[in-house]
């Protein structure tokens, strides 16, 4: 059973720092995304279970071939990447469409994962997008997935209660945060990480419409509000402010 | 030159990173209380090859190299000294034997130690010498294939453990001191309770008591009389685990003064807009990044040692350097704290009583003061 992982290049959030209500993002180490990597260890279980490869999948500029090897040392199999400087920050329309050609070009895949959100914007699209351009069924809010002949039994997590869905394969799942706890690579995988199979194509090899469109964070941080100052010195004088302001008596 | 880490680096900081803050942290403080490491821990250390980071493969190693190895032992020394300790002091051994051991040495004894069923010791200091080649009493006699071996040691990191013990004494063919490779449950060996050390609490420092012990001739390491390059060249090596444990909690200790003085209030303002914390924080943020590289440096050097009397002088300067500057940056962190860092319900005091370990073990500051000296001036 080959289960193809997705994941998102994505700088390491706990480098980023806040200037000007902007992230700086300059020096700052790539990484997979957190929940990807929950992706990446379901999907590991279930090739330990069933036999099988991962491979992960993966879109971005030149530096995803070096972040990737944090992927095999976790237990991937195998990388599939489209490199393009534009897939850079591009919207999620356009990594969906890169992805789903890529997921055609994997020799027969049962189970395509993704996390629930991205580590970076979390639109959480990609796997929904990917799953309508492919016609595959998707299941999404994945506690758990077991496989059982050609179908997999997922248990969904939704605000009331768990929904438990029996899906064909092959499949989308996307998966939560609390699915599992990925594993800690050893200093051996880290190492032979990097000697483990990788296809790596250009954005253009792929004969795909990428588009140009941009997801671009201006700032994240709420909006600054100019608050008025008002000091006391009494109760008095407290309950004589707050009335002129409308906040008492009215 | 170039000092960005490559990939596989940034992935093993990070590895031991992950482990030292998400199953070492939250047992630090019991670790500290019990003078013991739970077992799951050394499990977990031995699953991620921290056993054996620098070593070849073919004997069980990681082929991590000293570079891989600092970078990890830095994580883990942030948040225990005394596991960084234990895992120092085993690899101070597992390099001795790897330089030195033959073939059939190094397939019996470096496997189980870099795959952590083992934990190596190195055993050199005695009740009446601690850096003296020439003072050491323990004699070695040769009797047919075996070494009979008797004596004192002291100090001796692991000694607890099971696993090869290298040990030195002076061998009676060539009357000067030799390393043996000892079984720690041989017949004949025992140990003291643990010493009650001040700080690094799980790495064990116990006296070892041999009386009789029967050691295989061809067990001893390197040949008749090589006792002296073992040490010189072994200790140079323990070096490269003692900067980077002492490293480790430095920075810990700058983190945590950093985070106290931009939590600390005074006079509605946190302390951290004082000038006076402020140099302390210039200071500690100095001293931090000149022992990082000098840290780096020795690990990148160990991966290539030409010449072993220039290593013990890169070797001895850095310990010094960093474990010194270590002491002085907790101290500037506890002095951010004030009376509280005198406390032990505040990390920072046990960051203290750890770092100040690191002076004096791994050869006195002293004494490798004087190997900078003399190596300088024979230059």
């Amino acid at each position: 059973m080959n289960i193809v992982v997705a994941m998102k290049q994505i700088p390491d959030l706990q480098q980023i720092r806040i200037r000007n209500r902007q992230p700086v993002l300059d020096n700052v180490p790539l990484t997979m995304g957190d929940i990807d990597k929950n992706a990446l260890e379901a999907g590991v279980n279930l090739r330990d279970e069933h036999g099988g490869k991962v491979i992960v999948l993966s879109a971005g500029n030149e530096d995803v071939e070096d972040t990737v090897k944090e992927a095999l040392a976790a237990g991937a199999d195998e990388a599939f990447l489209v490199i393009d400087d534009s897939l850079d920050g591009a919207e999620s329309g356009t990594i969906a469409n890169v992805l789903a050609t890529s997921v055609k070009q994997i020799e027969e895949p049962s189970l395509i994962l993704f996390g629930e959100g991205s580590g970076d914007n979390y639109s959480g699209q990609v796997g929904s997008r990917v799953a309508e351009i492919l016609n595959l069924p998707q299941v999404s809010f994945a506690s758990s997935i077991e496989i059982k002949e050609n179908q997999a039994v997922v248990t969904r997590v939704l605000e009331d209660g768990d929904e438990i869905v029996q899906v064909d394969l092959p499949a989308v799942v996307s998966v939560l945060a609390n699915i599992n706890e990925p594993r800690i690579p050893s200093v051996t995988q880290i190492l032979k990480a990097g000697r483990k199979p990788m296809e790596v194509l250009e954005l253009g090899e792929l004969k795909v419409d990428a588009g140009k469109d941009l997801v671009i964070t201006e700032s994240n941080l709420a909006p600054e509000t100019e608050r008025k100052k008002v000091v006391v010195k009494s109760v008095d004088e407290l309950i004589q402010a707050l009335t002129t302001e409308g906040y008492v008596g009215r | 030159m170039d000092f960005n880490l490559s990939k596989e680096q940034l992935l093993i900081q990070r590895m031991a990173r992950d482990f030292a803050e998400k199953y070492i942290e939250p047992v630090a403080e019991q670790i500290d209380q019990e003078n013991k490491i739970p077992e799951d821990i050394l499990k977990g250390l031995a699953e991620l090859d921290l056993f054996g980071i620098p070593f070849p493969e073919e004997y069980g190693g990681a082929d991590g190299g000293y570079d891989g190895y600092v970078l990890a032992m830095e994580q883990i020394g942030k948040v225990s000294g005394g596991i960084a300790m234990t895992l120092s002091a085993h690899s101070l051994a597992l390099s001795a034997l790897s330089v030195f051991g033959t073939e059939e040495q190094k397939q019996k004894y470096m496997v189980p130690g870099c795959k952590g069923t083992d934990i190596l010791s190195f055993a050199f200091t005695e009740p009446a010498t601690g850096s003296d080649p020439k003072q050491i009493t323990t004699t070695a006699v040769k009797d047919g294939d075996h070494y009979i071996i008797n004596g004192t040691k002291r100090f001796i990191s692991n000694a607890n453990w099971p696993g090869a013990m290298i040990l030195f004494a002076t061998d009676d063919e060539s009357g000067r001191p030799s390393g043996f490779i000892v079984d720690k449950n041989c017949e004949g060996y025992s140990i003291s309770e643990p010493w009650d050390k001040m700080g690094m609490h799980g790495g064990m420092l116990l006296d070892v008591y041999m009386k009789d012990v029967k050691v295989p001739a061809k067990n001893l390491l390197a040949g008749p009389g090589m006792g002296y390059p073992i040490l010189q060249l072994g200790i140079s090596y323990g070096k490269v685990g003692v900067s980077s444990t002492a490293l480790g909690g430095m920075v810990a200790a700058f983190e945590e003064g950093l985070k106290y003085a931009k939590e600390k209030m005074h006079r509605d303002k946190p302390i951290s807009r004082f000038q006076s914390i402020q140099l302390k924080i210039a200071d500690m943020a100095i001293k931090c990044e000149a022992a990082r590289w000098l840290t780096y440096r020795l690990g990148y050097l160990a991966n290539d040692v030409k010449d072993p009397r220039q290593f013990a002088k890169e070797a001895a300067l850095t310990k010094t350097f960093v474990c010194e500057t270590a002491v002085e940056v907790t101290r500037l962190a506890m002095d951010i704290h004030g009376s509280y860092g005198l406390m032990n319900d505040y990390k920072v005091s046990r960051m203290w009583r750890d770092v100040i370990i690191g002076p004096q073990i791994e050869g006195v500051a002293d004494m490798q003061k004087m190997i900078v000296a003399g190596l300088t001036l024979a230059d």
